[in-house]
């Protein structure tokens, strides 16, 4: 089941020493499983962990996850 | 994702889902019907209950301390929200299914004109089936994502 937000975390995660999904998992407290499903669109996480995520990866929130193609809530139901 | 890849949480889901439908197969399979009307087989029934619930509880051990020793680190971790949040849908899912279950299959033996043994054994195999539903309900959630 996928969802609208889409992420590049496993690009990210290869640009920096090739990083595992076990290790970010570590670093964001949350499981390895979690991290995949998040890579795989398959999971949305809460506000915290995306930040968490985006703190261990070191870059912003923005740059990790993004929301339907760049498309705002408000311009899809014009 | 194989087996040992999966969480343990997940792998857990399993070992209890296998292991309650495995129960209820061995319960049934030695449910003479009606069961519900004849309270003359109430002890027959308490011995192939107790047997099961031994049975379950031995298997239950084995089996989470097979995971836990191959995989003694996922076993320690915490339970994360995405684990949260699957159990808590998959509880949601269950007690309506026990609700529903519980109340029909007892209206039901009323009627048909049970005594006290096979209301409590309609209450009794209603749980059993909606922690079923629970555990069925996870490793579905587990595999697609949430």
């Amino acid at each position: 089941m996928s969802t609208a937000i889409t992420n590049t975390i496993r690009k990210l995660r290869f640009e920096r020493n090739e990083m595992t999904q076990q290790d970010l998992a570590e670093r964001v407290g949350v499981t390895r499983q979690t991290i995949n499903a998040i890579e795989l669109g398959k999971y949305s996480p809460s506000l915290e962990v995306a930040f968490r995520i985006a703190v261990a990866l070191g870059v912003r929130l923005e740059e990790v996850f993004s929301y339907g193609a760049s498309q705002t809530p408000s311009e899809s139901t014009r | 994702m194989s087996f040992r890849e999966k969480s343990f949480r997940e792998k857990s889901a399993w070992i209890t889902l296998i292991t309650l439908v495995l129960l209820l197969a061995f319960y049934l399979t030695h449910l003479p019907p009606p069961w519900w009307l004849r309270a003359e087989t109430g002890g027959f029934l308490f011995h192939v209950l107790t047997l099961g619930m031994i049975a379950f509880v031995v298997i239950e051990l084995i089996a989470h301390g097979i995971v836990v020793l191959r995989a003694p680190r996922d076993a320690r971790a915490p339970r994360d929200e995405r684990e949260h949040l699957i159990a808590l849908k998959a509880r949601s899912i269950a007690g309506r299914v026990y609700a529903i279950l519980s109340l029909g299959s007892v209206l039901l033996v009323i009627h048909l004109g049970a005594n006290d043994g096979g209301i409590l054994y309609c209450l009794f195999l209603s749980f059993v089936v909606s922690q079923i539903v629970n555990y069925a309900a996870r490793v579905v959630y587990y595999g697609r994502g949430a």
